[in-house]
Protein backbone atom coordinates (compact mmCIF):
# COMPACT_ATOMS: atom_id res chain seq x y z
CA UNK A 1 0.00 0.00 0.00
CA UNK A 2 2.92 2.14 0.46
CA UNK A 3 2.55 3.61 -3.56
CA UNK A 4 -0.67 4.97 -2.18
CA UNK A 5 -0.39 8.29 -1.31
CA UNK A 6 1.97 9.56 -4.26
CA UNK A 7 -0.75 7.99 -6.37
CA UNK A 8 -3.64 9.95 -5.09
CA UNK A 9 -2.16 13.10 -5.22
CA UNK A 10 -4.18 14.38 -7.55
CA UNK A 11 -7.52 15.93 -6.62
CA UNK A 12 -11.23 15.58 -7.85
CA UNK A 13 -11.61 18.25 -9.82
CA UNK A 14 -15.06 19.80 -9.11
CA UNK A 15 -14.20 19.53 -5.29
CA UNK A 16 -13.03 23.45 -4.09
CA UNK A 17 -12.87 22.88 0.03
CA UNK A 18 -9.64 23.20 1.78
CA UNK A 19 -8.86 19.29 1.87
CA UNK A 20 -5.99 17.44 4.16
CA UNK A 21 -2.95 15.96 2.41
CA UNK A 22 -3.17 12.49 0.79
CA UNK A 23 -2.27 10.94 4.52
CA UNK A 24 -4.77 12.70 6.00
CA UNK A 25 -7.82 12.17 3.72
CA UNK A 26 -6.93 8.18 3.56
CA UNK A 27 -7.48 8.30 7.34
CA UNK A 28 -10.53 10.47 7.14
CA UNK A 29 -12.07 7.72 4.98
CA UNK A 30 -10.86 4.93 7.25
CA UNK A 31 -12.93 6.32 9.58
CA UNK A 32 -16.10 7.33 7.06
CA UNK A 33 -15.60 3.38 6.00
CA UNK A 34 -15.91 2.29 9.68
CA UNK A 35 -19.51 1.40 9.44
CA UNK A 36 -18.76 -0.65 6.27
CA UNK A 37 -15.93 -2.33 8.03
CA UNK A 38 -18.64 -3.19 10.93
CA UNK A 39 -21.17 -4.71 8.69
CA UNK A 40 -19.44 -6.37 6.30
CA UNK A 41 -17.13 -8.26 9.28
CA UNK A 42 -20.57 -10.41 10.40
CA UNK A 43 -21.65 -11.19 6.60
CA UNK A 44 -18.03 -12.00 5.51
CA UNK A 45 -17.74 -14.80 8.75
CA UNK A 46 -21.10 -15.78 6.96
CA UNK A 47 -19.75 -16.42 4.00
CA UNK A 48 -16.40 -18.19 5.43
CA UNK A 49 -18.55 -20.61 7.42
CA UNK A 50 -20.69 -21.27 3.90
CA UNK A 51 -17.35 -21.88 2.05
CA UNK A 52 -15.48 -24.07 4.72
CA UNK A 53 -18.44 -26.39 4.80
CA UNK A 54 -18.73 -26.97 0.77
CA UNK A 55 -15.02 -27.62 1.03
CA UNK A 56 -13.06 -24.69 0.94
CA UNK A 57 -9.69 -24.02 2.87
CA UNK A 58 -9.70 -21.05 5.39
CA UNK A 59 -7.19 -19.41 2.82
CA UNK A 60 -9.44 -20.62 -0.47
CA UNK A 61 -12.43 -18.80 1.44
CA UNK A 62 -9.61 -15.70 2.02
CA UNK A 63 -8.49 -15.21 -1.35
CA UNK A 64 -12.40 -15.73 -2.71
CA UNK A 65 -12.85 -12.72 -0.45
CA UNK A 66 -10.09 -10.68 -1.33
CA UNK A 67 -9.35 -10.78 -4.92
CA UNK A 68 -13.55 -11.22 -5.61
CA UNK A 69 -15.11 -8.18 -3.11
CA UNK A 70 -18.45 -9.57 -4.58
CA UNK A 71 -21.13 -9.65 -1.48
CA UNK A 72 -24.02 -10.89 -2.82
CA UNK A 73 -22.19 -12.71 -5.74
CA UNK A 74 -20.24 -14.88 -3.58
CA UNK A 75 -23.03 -16.14 -1.68
CA UNK A 76 -24.61 -16.35 -5.22
CA UNK A 77 -21.23 -18.62 -6.50
CA UNK A 78 -21.61 -21.05 -3.18
CA UNK A 79 -25.49 -21.79 -3.34
CA UNK A 80 -25.40 -22.89 -7.24
CA UNK A 81 -21.71 -24.52 -7.01
CA UNK A 82 -23.22 -26.27 -4.08
CA UNK A 83 -26.28 -27.20 -5.87
CA UNK A 84 -24.76 -28.69 -8.66
CA UNK A 85 -23.81 -26.09 -11.45
CA UNK A 86 -20.51 -26.16 -13.40
CA UNK A 87 -17.99 -23.57 -13.00
CA UNK A 88 -18.58 -21.54 -15.94
CA UNK A 89 -22.18 -21.17 -15.13
CA UNK A 90 -22.10 -19.90 -11.90
CA UNK A 91 -19.23 -17.06 -13.06
CA UNK A 92 -21.82 -15.95 -15.84
CA UNK A 93 -24.48 -15.71 -12.98
CA UNK A 94 -22.44 -13.90 -10.44
CA UNK A 95 -21.62 -11.62 -13.46
CA UNK A 96 -25.04 -10.81 -14.35
CA UNK A 97 -25.96 -10.22 -10.51
CA UNK A 98 -22.84 -7.87 -10.17
CA UNK A 99 -23.78 -6.23 -13.28
CA UNK A 100 -24.39 -3.25 -11.42
CA UNK A 101 -20.88 -2.51 -10.56
CA UNK A 102 -20.87 -1.18 -14.27
CA UNK A 103 -23.47 1.32 -13.34
CA UNK A 104 -21.44 2.69 -10.52
CA UNK A 105 -18.25 2.57 -12.09
CA UNK A 106 -20.18 4.98 -14.61
CA UNK A 107 -21.44 6.89 -12.43
CA UNK A 108 -18.46 7.43 -10.65
CA UNK A 109 -16.77 8.29 -13.71
CA UNK A 110 -16.98 11.45 -14.17
CA UNK A 111 -15.67 12.14 -10.41
CA UNK A 112 -12.38 10.84 -10.93
CA UNK A 113 -11.41 12.55 -14.36
CA UNK A 114 -7.66 13.33 -13.56
CA UNK A 115 -7.00 10.51 -11.19
CA UNK A 116 -4.00 8.03 -11.78
CA UNK A 117 -4.41 5.03 -13.26
CA UNK A 118 -3.00 3.03 -9.98
CA UNK A 119 -5.69 5.20 -7.90
CA UNK A 120 -8.17 4.67 -10.43
CA UNK A 121 -7.58 0.89 -10.23
CA UNK A 122 -7.93 0.40 -6.54
CA UNK A 123 -10.88 2.33 -6.56
CA UNK A 124 -12.19 0.31 -9.06
CA UNK A 125 -11.28 -2.57 -7.20
CA UNK A 126 -13.07 -1.92 -4.01
CA UNK A 127 -15.68 -0.74 -5.85
CA UNK A 128 -19.24 -2.17 -4.05
CA UNK A 129 -22.86 -1.48 -2.93
CA UNK A 130 -21.46 0.43 0.27
CA UNK A 131 -18.55 1.68 -0.55
CA UNK A 132 -19.92 3.25 -3.60
CA UNK A 133 -22.80 4.53 -1.39
CA UNK A 134 -20.30 6.13 0.97
CA UNK A 135 -18.07 7.88 -1.78
CA UNK A 136 -20.98 9.32 -4.06
CA UNK A 137 -22.63 11.30 -0.57
CA UNK A 138 -19.16 12.07 0.00
CA UNK A 139 -18.72 13.82 -3.52
CA UNK A 140 -22.33 15.57 -3.39
CA UNK A 141 -21.46 16.85 -0.12
CA UNK A 142 -18.06 17.85 -1.46
CA UNK A 143 -16.18 16.19 1.29
CA UNK A 144 -14.61 13.29 -0.87
CA UNK A 145 -11.03 13.52 -2.29
CA UNK A 146 -9.19 9.99 -4.47
CA UNK A 147 -7.26 9.12 -0.72
CA UNK A 148 -10.28 9.27 1.44
CA UNK A 149 -11.88 7.14 -1.11
CA UNK A 150 -9.17 5.01 -1.63
CA UNK A 151 -9.59 4.73 2.68
CA UNK A 152 -13.08 3.58 2.52
CA UNK A 153 -12.13 1.16 0.11
CA UNK A 154 -9.48 0.08 1.86
CA UNK A 155 -11.24 -0.46 5.44
CA UNK A 156 -14.36 -2.29 3.84
CA UNK A 157 -12.15 -4.42 2.14
CA UNK A 158 -10.21 -5.35 5.90
CA UNK A 159 -14.01 -6.01 7.27
CA UNK A 160 -14.39 -8.57 4.27
CA UNK A 161 -11.48 -10.41 4.44
CA UNK A 162 -10.90 -10.82 8.39
CA UNK A 163 -14.59 -11.70 8.80
CA UNK A 164 -13.89 -14.53 5.61
CA UNK A 165 -10.84 -15.49 7.48
CA UNK A 166 -13.07 -15.58 11.06
CA UNK A 167 -16.08 -17.45 9.78
CA UNK A 168 -13.80 -20.02 7.82
CA UNK A 169 -11.43 -21.01 10.39
CA UNK A 170 -14.28 -21.13 13.51
CA UNK A 171 -16.63 -22.55 11.21
CA UNK A 172 -16.97 -26.12 13.31
CA UNK A 173 -17.50 -23.69 16.17
CA UNK A 174 -20.95 -21.12 14.76
CA UNK A 175 -23.46 -23.71 14.30
CA UNK A 176 -26.00 -21.17 12.67
CA UNK A 177 -24.44 -17.80 11.87
CA UNK A 178 -28.14 -16.83 10.84
CA UNK A 179 -29.21 -17.41 14.66
CA UNK A 180 -27.45 -13.78 15.25
CA UNK A 181 -29.43 -12.31 12.10
CA UNK A 182 -26.51 -12.34 9.99
CA UNK A 183 -28.48 -13.25 6.89
CA UNK A 184 -30.33 -9.45 7.54
CA UNK A 185 -27.81 -7.57 7.83
CA UNK A 186 -27.13 -7.00 3.84
CA UNK A 187 -30.93 -5.66 3.96
CA UNK A 188 -30.58 -3.51 6.70
CA UNK A 189 -27.69 -2.09 5.52
CA UNK A 190 -29.21 -1.13 1.85
CA UNK A 191 -32.23 0.09 3.76
CA UNK A 192 -30.00 2.85 5.08
CA UNK A 193 -28.21 3.57 1.91
CA UNK A 194 -31.25 4.04 0.04
CA UNK A 195 -32.39 6.80 2.78
CA UNK A 196 -28.67 8.20 2.08
CA UNK A 197 -29.23 7.99 -1.59
CA UNK A 198 -32.66 9.71 -1.76
CA UNK A 199 -31.43 13.58 -2.12
CA UNK A 200 -35.20 14.71 -3.21
CA UNK A 201 -38.89 13.64 -3.92
CA UNK A 202 -38.50 12.41 -7.43
CA UNK A 203 -35.21 10.42 -5.92
CA UNK A 204 -37.69 8.34 -3.82
CA UNK A 205 -40.21 7.72 -6.13
CA UNK A 206 -37.73 6.27 -8.27
CA UNK A 207 -36.15 3.70 -6.01
CA UNK A 208 -39.89 2.65 -5.18
CA UNK A 209 -40.31 2.24 -8.98
CA UNK A 210 -37.38 -0.06 -8.87
CA UNK A 211 -38.36 -2.25 -5.70
CA UNK A 212 -41.78 -2.27 -7.68
CA UNK A 213 -40.64 -3.35 -10.68
CA UNK A 214 -38.66 -6.62 -8.52
CA UNK A 215 -41.59 -7.47 -7.41
CA UNK A 216 -43.77 -6.97 -10.54
CA UNK A 217 -40.54 -9.44 -12.13
CA UNK A 218 -41.01 -11.93 -9.40
CA UNK A 219 -44.54 -12.03 -10.22
CA UNK A 220 -44.26 -12.51 -13.52
CA UNK A 221 -41.74 -15.29 -13.32
CA UNK A 222 -44.48 -17.45 -11.09
CA UNK A 223 -46.90 -17.03 -13.77
CA UNK A 224 -44.41 -18.75 -16.10
CA UNK A 225 -42.85 -15.66 -17.87
CA UNK A 226 -39.33 -17.11 -18.30
CA UNK A 227 -36.49 -14.08 -16.96
CA UNK A 228 -33.61 -15.47 -15.27
CA UNK A 229 -33.95 -13.90 -11.67
CA UNK A 230 -30.40 -12.84 -11.88
CA UNK A 231 -31.07 -10.36 -14.19
CA UNK A 232 -34.21 -9.08 -11.84
CA UNK A 233 -31.98 -6.08 -10.31
CA UNK A 234 -30.52 -4.73 -13.09
CA UNK A 235 -33.59 -5.21 -15.39
CA UNK A 236 -35.02 -3.01 -12.26
CA UNK A 237 -32.76 -0.97 -12.01
CA UNK A 238 -32.22 0.24 -15.51
CA UNK A 239 -35.94 0.80 -16.42
CA UNK A 240 -36.31 2.53 -12.98
CA UNK A 241 -33.46 5.03 -13.90
CA UNK A 242 -34.75 5.79 -17.77
CA UNK A 243 -38.33 6.12 -17.10
CA UNK A 244 -36.92 8.55 -14.39
CA UNK A 245 -34.76 10.55 -16.90
CA UNK A 246 -37.45 10.58 -19.55
CA UNK A 247 -40.16 11.66 -16.74
CA UNK A 248 -37.87 14.54 -15.71
CA UNK A 249 -37.03 15.86 -19.27
CA UNK A 250 -37.59 19.42 -19.58
CA UNK A 251 -38.21 20.66 -15.99
CA UNK B 1 -25.31 -28.52 0.33
CA UNK B 2 -24.06 -31.08 -2.06
CA UNK B 3 -20.60 -33.14 -2.31
CA UNK B 4 -17.26 -31.15 -1.33
CA UNK B 5 -16.02 -29.39 -4.46
CA UNK B 6 -12.27 -30.01 -6.14
CA UNK B 7 -9.24 -28.32 -5.26
CA UNK B 8 -8.78 -27.48 -9.23
CA UNK B 9 -12.70 -26.48 -9.54
CA UNK B 10 -12.27 -23.97 -6.25
CA UNK B 11 -9.50 -22.13 -7.50
CA UNK B 12 -10.69 -21.85 -11.02
CA UNK B 13 -14.09 -20.12 -9.66
CA UNK B 14 -11.57 -17.62 -7.50
CA UNK B 15 -9.56 -16.47 -10.46
CA UNK B 16 -12.71 -16.46 -12.69
CA UNK B 17 -14.57 -14.30 -10.17
CA UNK B 18 -11.47 -11.96 -9.48
CA UNK B 19 -11.26 -11.19 -13.35
CA UNK B 20 -14.93 -10.72 -14.13
CA UNK B 21 -15.43 -8.65 -11.14
CA UNK B 22 -12.79 -6.54 -11.77
CA UNK B 23 -13.66 -5.85 -15.49
CA UNK B 24 -17.13 -5.04 -14.58
CA UNK B 25 -15.89 -2.25 -11.99
CA UNK B 26 -12.99 -1.03 -13.90
CA UNK B 27 -13.96 -0.73 -17.88
CA UNK B 28 -16.56 2.01 -17.07
CA UNK B 29 -14.32 3.76 -15.29
CA UNK B 30 -11.92 4.01 -17.80
CA UNK B 31 -13.74 4.38 -20.79
CA UNK B 32 -15.81 7.18 -19.21
CA UNK B 33 -13.52 9.04 -17.10
CA UNK B 34 -11.99 10.50 -20.32
CA UNK B 35 -14.99 11.68 -22.03
CA UNK B 36 -17.74 13.95 -20.59
CA UNK B 37 -20.75 12.63 -20.92
CA UNK B 38 -23.52 14.20 -22.80
CA UNK B 39 -26.33 16.00 -19.99
CA UNK B 40 -28.82 13.11 -20.76
CA UNK B 41 -26.47 10.45 -19.83
CA UNK B 42 -25.41 12.92 -16.56
CA UNK B 43 -29.05 12.99 -15.36
CA UNK B 44 -29.52 9.05 -16.26
CA UNK B 45 -26.76 8.17 -13.93
CA UNK B 46 -28.20 10.67 -11.31
CA UNK B 47 -31.00 8.07 -10.74
CA UNK B 48 -29.00 4.76 -11.24
CA UNK B 49 -27.73 4.71 -7.38
CA UNK B 50 -31.14 5.23 -6.36
CA UNK B 51 -32.30 2.58 -8.51
CA UNK B 52 -30.46 -0.08 -7.91
CA UNK B 53 -30.56 0.46 -3.79
CA UNK B 54 -34.42 0.46 -4.26
CA UNK B 55 -34.17 -2.97 -6.38
CA UNK B 56 -31.58 -3.94 -4.14
CA UNK B 57 -34.19 -3.86 -0.63
CA UNK B 58 -37.46 -4.97 -2.76
CA UNK B 59 -35.22 -8.46 -2.88
CA UNK B 60 -33.16 -8.70 -0.26
CA UNK B 61 -36.33 -8.34 1.84
CA UNK B 62 -39.34 -9.41 -0.20
CA UNK B 63 -37.37 -12.58 -1.49
CA UNK B 64 -34.89 -13.16 1.07
CA UNK B 65 -32.64 -16.08 -0.64
CA UNK B 66 -35.40 -15.80 -3.42
CA UNK B 67 -38.44 -17.28 -1.64
CA UNK B 68 -40.91 -15.53 -1.04
CA UNK B 69 -42.05 -14.81 2.40
CA UNK B 70 -45.77 -14.07 3.07
CA UNK B 71 -45.71 -10.36 3.79
CA UNK B 72 -47.61 -9.90 7.21
CA UNK B 73 -45.04 -13.51 8.77
CA UNK B 74 -41.83 -11.74 7.13
CA UNK B 75 -39.64 -9.61 9.53
CA UNK B 76 -37.76 -8.34 7.60
CA UNK B 77 -40.30 -6.02 6.73
CA UNK B 78 -40.71 -3.92 9.66
CA UNK B 79 -36.70 -4.39 10.34
CA UNK B 80 -36.25 -2.54 6.89
CA UNK B 81 -38.68 0.30 8.24
CA UNK B 82 -36.98 0.55 11.70
CA UNK B 83 -32.88 0.60 9.61
CA UNK B 84 -34.17 2.96 7.59
CA UNK B 85 -35.77 4.94 10.04
CA UNK B 86 -33.26 5.26 12.08
CA UNK B 87 -30.69 6.00 9.88
CA UNK B 88 -33.07 9.17 9.01
CA UNK B 89 -32.59 9.94 12.36
CA UNK B 90 -28.78 9.10 12.88
CA UNK B 91 -27.21 9.43 9.89
CA UNK B 92 -25.14 6.00 11.21
CA UNK B 93 -24.66 3.37 9.50
CA UNK B 94 -23.65 1.20 12.00
CA UNK B 95 -26.27 2.11 14.25
CA UNK B 96 -29.26 1.58 11.31
CA UNK B 97 -27.64 -1.82 10.54
CA UNK B 98 -27.81 -3.08 13.76
CA UNK B 99 -31.17 -1.83 14.85
CA UNK B 100 -32.30 -3.31 10.95
CA UNK B 101 -30.76 -6.72 12.60
CA UNK B 102 -31.93 -6.07 16.39
CA UNK B 103 -35.39 -5.87 14.85
CA UNK B 104 -35.34 -9.17 12.73
CA UNK B 105 -34.46 -11.10 15.34
CA UNK B 106 -36.67 -10.13 17.71
CA UNK B 107 -39.79 -10.55 15.51
CA UNK B 108 -38.37 -13.56 14.00
CA UNK B 109 -38.75 -14.87 17.34
CA UNK B 110 -42.21 -13.93 18.00
CA UNK B 111 -43.53 -14.77 14.44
Amino acid sequence: MSSFPDALKERIPQQESGSPSPAGGFAAGLSAGLPVFLGYAPVGAAFGVLASRLGFSVWEAAACSATALAGAGQFIALSLLGGGATVPATLIATAVVNLRYVLFSATLAPHLKGVSRPARSWLAFTLTDETFAVNITGIRKGMATPASMAGVGFIAWCGWVLGTIAGASGAGLISDPRAWGVDFAMAAMFSALFVALAENRSHVVTGVAAGALVLALHWASSMGVRIEPSWFIVIAAISAATIATVASNGR
Amino acid sequence: MGAELSTAAVLALIAGMAVTNFALRAIPLTLLSRVDPPEIVRRWLSFVPISVMGALVASEVLFPGGATLPPLSNPGIPAAVVAALTFRLSRSFLGATMAGVITYVLLRALL
